[in-house]
């Protein structure tokens, strides 16, 4: 399918961007296509199956889901003005994701590649210091640990200020 | 005032609960919750203050009848 508009906001769609619901890239990549880009580039966030040398038997994800896919939104919108991409798209799931699932996915178009590249890190990056989603971490052992993945703070002083790689 | 929390805040409050006393602003209700709870107190430093229509800083004026959502750092991806 080829879509004409210039980004994809959240809220304007059909599917929103956070739920429980399954992902599948493959069709998410079919919404990816405009004959104004030339390079597509998808991240798909995995679930792997150790962290920190325990091993992980799956992730359990809680989200605040109405502030997540605002705040989602916003990140897709500075990325498609300060990139002029031409697709942007991503979605995070909620609840239970098994080990080799899909937990988030980022889509990014644009007439070249060093565009799409750029702008896919900066929305994957901000995702996961910004959005209001949690993992945590349940372990073979039967333990299970809230993640703690965003440390800025103790940098920054401000829990709402960031340190970005990108 | 109504509290939500998340993740691993869960660990230390109920997720939802009704909070009593008068606290006007995110400063004076981490206070609150940290002389509450010691043990989350570090976590709450490290936490953002939100109302249903989006995040907060200590500069808004917290109403009674506000619903506060206290949002750890994310970690998701």
């Amino acid at each position: 399918m080829i879509r004409s508009s210039s980004y994809r906001p959240a809220a304007e769609d059909n599917f929103p961007s956070v739920s429980a619901a399954a992902l599948d890239i493959a069709d998410l990549l079919k919404e990816a296509h405009h004959p104004g880009a030339g390079a597509v580039v998808l991240f798909s966030g995995e679930v792997r199956d150790n962290n920190r040398g325990r091993e992980v038997a799956w992730l359990e994800y809680e989200a605040h889901a109405p502030l997540a896919s605002k705040t989602i939104a916003a990140i897709l919108k500075a990325a498609t003005e300060k990139w002029q991409l031409k697709i942007a798209i991503a979605r995070h799931r909620t609840g239970k994701v098994a080990v080799g699932e899909t937990a988030v996915v980022v889509i990014t178009a644009s007439a070249h590649r060093s565009e799409a590249y750029a702008a896919n890190r900066y929305i994957i990056d901000r995702i996961k210091h910004e959005a209001p989603i949690w993992k945590c971490e349940y372990f073979t052992d039967g333990a299970h640990e809230w993640g703690n993945n965003c440390h800025c703070q103790t940098v920054t002083g401000d829990p709402a200020k960031h340190i970005y790689e990108v | 005032m109504r509290i939500h929390v998340y993740a691993a805040l869960k660990q230390h409050f109920e997720p939802e609960f009704e909070l009593k006393e008068p606290v006007h602003n995110t400063d004076e209700l981490k206070a609150c919750l940290q002389e509450k709870n010691a043990e989350a107190a570090e976590l709450l430093n490290s936490c953002r203050f939100a109302v249903e229509e989006g995040f907060i800083d200590n500069a808004f004026k917290l109403k009674d009848n506000d619903t506060v959502i206290i949002i750890p750092p994310s970690s998701g991806g």
